[in-house]
């Protein structure tokens, strides 16, 4: 999208006035944008960037390597004709995104030759859980018919000095497992058919309220579950972040109740489209998809898109210091009831502010920004796949797996070319961890890559060879690698809102709560989807088969 | 799936072209019969199927309209995935219409796969009083980038049907090539029974 173009002139926007103008187009925005448009709001959505999906976006590898390393500078704010009854304040831009270190190897001139085919996402590593309420959204927005989905072959968990094993995805495959004795595998039983009647609404059987409110990872201490099976449990299917053994720094100790929906989420997973074996799903082209796909939802119910619009003002009232409009890179002003800005805008604290009789403690608000923690976020390109066979995999790394002293899980998302993300050949794998400092996160990475694959020193490829000869199995090869860190920010209703930044979880659950819970305090009156959308494509409904499927 | 042995084939068409050229006007002219002469611009429908027997083969088209995103020139990469015809659509009354069909073109040949089948459609021909590009102008500019060339009118459903008839002839001939996956619909979910069944 941002190759060389011809000079770019701002159009000016006709209507001036909306209910609601958002600026940015990641997921949460996109889903508000979807939702506001289907109850008739008028909305106007803007995104400083040349591409959908702001901070989960699926990018080319040019500009990928441009978009973490040089964080665009905020364009200079155009004509400060300042005649009107409006305060003028500067939006400030801060990227979410920090300490990006990349790397190409070996293979740049094959990397530059095939940079467009590649579709990275900026999120990484994201997938569905097919019975999640992603997909229900999806499918209830209207947004599902613009997707396509390929199901995740396998699910690993990484195991200290043993590799990868298969977290099971059926009752069969644990009682398949040699390494369990019969014991263990009795104990499992038990718990299985515990849960099990838990679930089932017609059985009087249920699991105590004590033992609902206790950590989790009691529970199945009490159940007498191998280490194995409970680790498995807690991060691979559960995939909770922090060491649920260690209460000191477990900054998310899962109670059983929310351990019990986790089981029960995936296990209707597993198989719940034919073609999908496993319980994760990956929209076809990457995760850049999802928003485009809710902005297209929205644009067929009247929003009105622009991209390559920087926002650089906010208009405020004089008088009662509520929000008016904004100010675009163009001079032009716009106004709206309400404004969902992209949470990498902030403004400036409202002591520096020169009018000084303005009522600035509503901007207080808005200039202090939380930021709950980081992320870590790596992404390698091979020309193999970590696992032989497999071309779309997901890997856990539980605390402590890789060295004694990791407090936090790590989550990797293998994705090969049969999703149309890369070239034939290559595969994308993306990790990421919470953190609390960069170095902490990148170490933590690091050691995730290197217990699968062979980071090359740069410029020293004689050493790969020798490395490679002396291993016994042979670790796919880094050809390109990316780290940084990015800010954990949660989403805020105020006279102006702003949406979360991209979590650290695997699927989407927790951001399109948020995205359901600030259009509901935006619009109270207002249904999240009302269900009566028609299908846009009524011959599709005599599909018997149910499903559209290939390949 | 297939009736008489025919080869059946699922096919993504997607429109180009500046506003009021008539992209939504050609479609509700094929898929409909209808044409309204104040059509307004395009929201709330922006997606239609249509099946088209050949003796080739039977397409079904999914035809994607812009859904109003080219307005600030904001489509999505979305749009071309995996289209396998692109309809660029100008106004004969209007150059700068012309200008702006050229330019989407280019904008085609860069987004979409190579494989793809563009038309270059000439709309409004009823409308010959008006005319500001002249049929040769067309012709010429489709035949140095290698596309077919019609003169079209939704109005008088002139070469219409013939336009979308030459998309499926060419589509049979051709093999798709690009990724496909399945769609989510919400009648799947037999339950395997996962962990727990006991099956």
């Amino acid at each position: 999208m941002s190759e060389s173009q011809e000079p770019f002139s701002y159009p000016p926007i006709d209507p001036i006035n909306f209910d609601l103008i958002i600026v940015g187009t990641a997921l949460s925005e996109s889903v508000i944008a979807a939702a506001a448009s289907a109850v008739g709001k008028t909305i106007l959505h803007l995104d400083p960037n040349s591409f959908y999906g702001s901070h989960f976006a699926s990018l080319s590898l040019h500009d990928l390597s441009s978009y973490l390393t040089s964080p665009r500078s905020p364009p200079a704010a155009a004509s400060a004709s300042t005649d009107s009854d409006d305060v003028v304040i500067d939006l400030v831009h801060q990227h979410i995104c920090s300490d990006a270190e990349i790397a190409s190897y070996d293979e740049s001139a094959f990397l530059d030759e095939n940079s467009r085919k590649f579709s990275i996402d900026l999120g990484g590593p994201r997938a569905l859980f097919s019975a999640d309420k992603t997909i229900d959204l999806l499918l209830k927005s209207g947004a599902a018919q613009y997707l396509e989905f390929k199901g995740i072959d396998a699910s690993f968990v990484f195991e200290a000095n043993e590799g990868l094993a298969n977290v099971p995805d059926s009752r069969g495959a644990i009682f398949r497992d040699k390494k369990l004795s019969l014991r263990e595998k009795n104990q499992l039983m038990r718990f299985f058919k515990l849960v099990q009647q838990h679930l089932d609404v017609t059985q009087e059987e249920k699991i105590s309220e004590e033992d609902m409110d206790i950590p989790f990872v009691s529970f199945l201490e009490k159940m007498k579950l191998p280490p194995k099976i409970k680790s498995i449990l807690l991060y691979a299917i559960a995939m909770v972040d922090y060491d649920q053994d260690n209460s000191e720094i477990c900054k998310d100790l899962l109670k059983t109740k929310d351990g019990i929906d986790c089981l029960a989420q995936y296990s209707s997973s597993v198989g719940r489209f034919p073609n999908a074996p496993g319980a994760l799903l990956y929209p076809i082209y990457g995760e850049g998809e999802l928003p485009q796909a809710f902005c297209r939802r929205a644009a067929v119910k009247g929003c009105i898109y622009v991209l390559r619009m920087p926002v650089v003002s906010l208009l405020m009232d004089k008088v009662t210091g509520l929000y008016k409009g904004i100010r675009l890179v163009s001079g032009q002003d716009l106004y709206s009831h309400q404004l969902i800005l992209d949470p990498s805008f902030t403004i400036p604290s409202p002591l520096t502010l020169s009018a000084s009789d303005f009522p600035s403690e509503r901007l207080q608000m808005l200039s202090q920004r939380d930021i709950k923690g980081l992320v870590a976020r790596g992404i390698c390109i091979t020309k193999s796949s970590i696992k032989p066979d497999v071309s779309n995999c997901s890997v856990v790394y539980p605390p402590r797996s890789l060295y004694p002293e990791q407090v936090t899980s790590i989550k990797a998302l293998q994705i090969g070319s049969n999703l149309a993300v890369c070239p034939a050949g290559t595969f994308i794998l993306y990790f990421s961890t919470l953190c609390n400092d960069a170095d902490e996160g990148k170490k933590l990475l690091k050691a995730a890559m290197n217990a699968l694959l062979t980071l090359p020193v740069s410029g020293n490829s004689e050493s790969i060879l020798s490395v490679q000869s002396d291993s016994e199995d042979t670790k796919p090869i880094v050809i390109w690698s990316a780290f940084y860190i990015q800010k954990l920010i949660t989403s805020k209703f105020e006279f102006i809102s702003s949406t979360p930044t991209p979590d650290g979880n695997l699927n989407y659950n927790d951001l399109l709560d948020a995205a359901q819970k600030l259009f509901g305090q935006m619009y109270p009156n207002e249904e999240f989807f009302p269900k009566a959308t028609p299908p846009d494509d009524p011959t599709d409904e005599d599909d018997a088969s149910g499903l559209t499927l290939d390949s | 799936m297939a009736r008489n042995a025919n080869k059946s084939l699922q096919a993504k068409l997607v429109l180009l072209g500046d506003m009021g050229a008539g992209k939504t006007s050609l479609v509700l002219r094929f898929v409909k019969g209808q044409f309204s002469e104040y059509q307004e611009s395009t929201i709330g429908a922006a997606f239609f199927t249509q099946v088209l027997s050949l003796n080739e083969a039977t397409v079904k088209f999914d035809i994607w309209d812009t859904a109003g995103q080219e307005r600030y020139h904001s489509l999505a990469p979305m749009y071309y995935r995996g289209a396998a015809a692109a309809i660029v659509v100008y106004d004969i009354t209007s150059m700068d219409s012309f200008v702006r069909a050229k330019k989407w073109v280019r904008e085609v040949q860069r987004q979409a796969n190579s494989s793809l089948t563009m038309l270059l459609v000439a709309n409004k021909a009823d409308l010959e009083d008006e005319r500001k590009v002249s049929n040769e102008e067309g012709e010429e500019y489709a035949k140095e980038n290698g596309l077919s060339f019609l003169e079209t009118s939704a109005k008088t459903a002139q070469n219409v049907n013939e336009l979308f008839y030459e998309i499926g002839k060419r589509l049979a001939k051709a093999k798709s090539s690009h990724e496909t996956g399945m769609r989510l619909h919400s009648r799947a979910g037999q339950d395997r029974g996962g962990l727990f069944c006991c099956a």
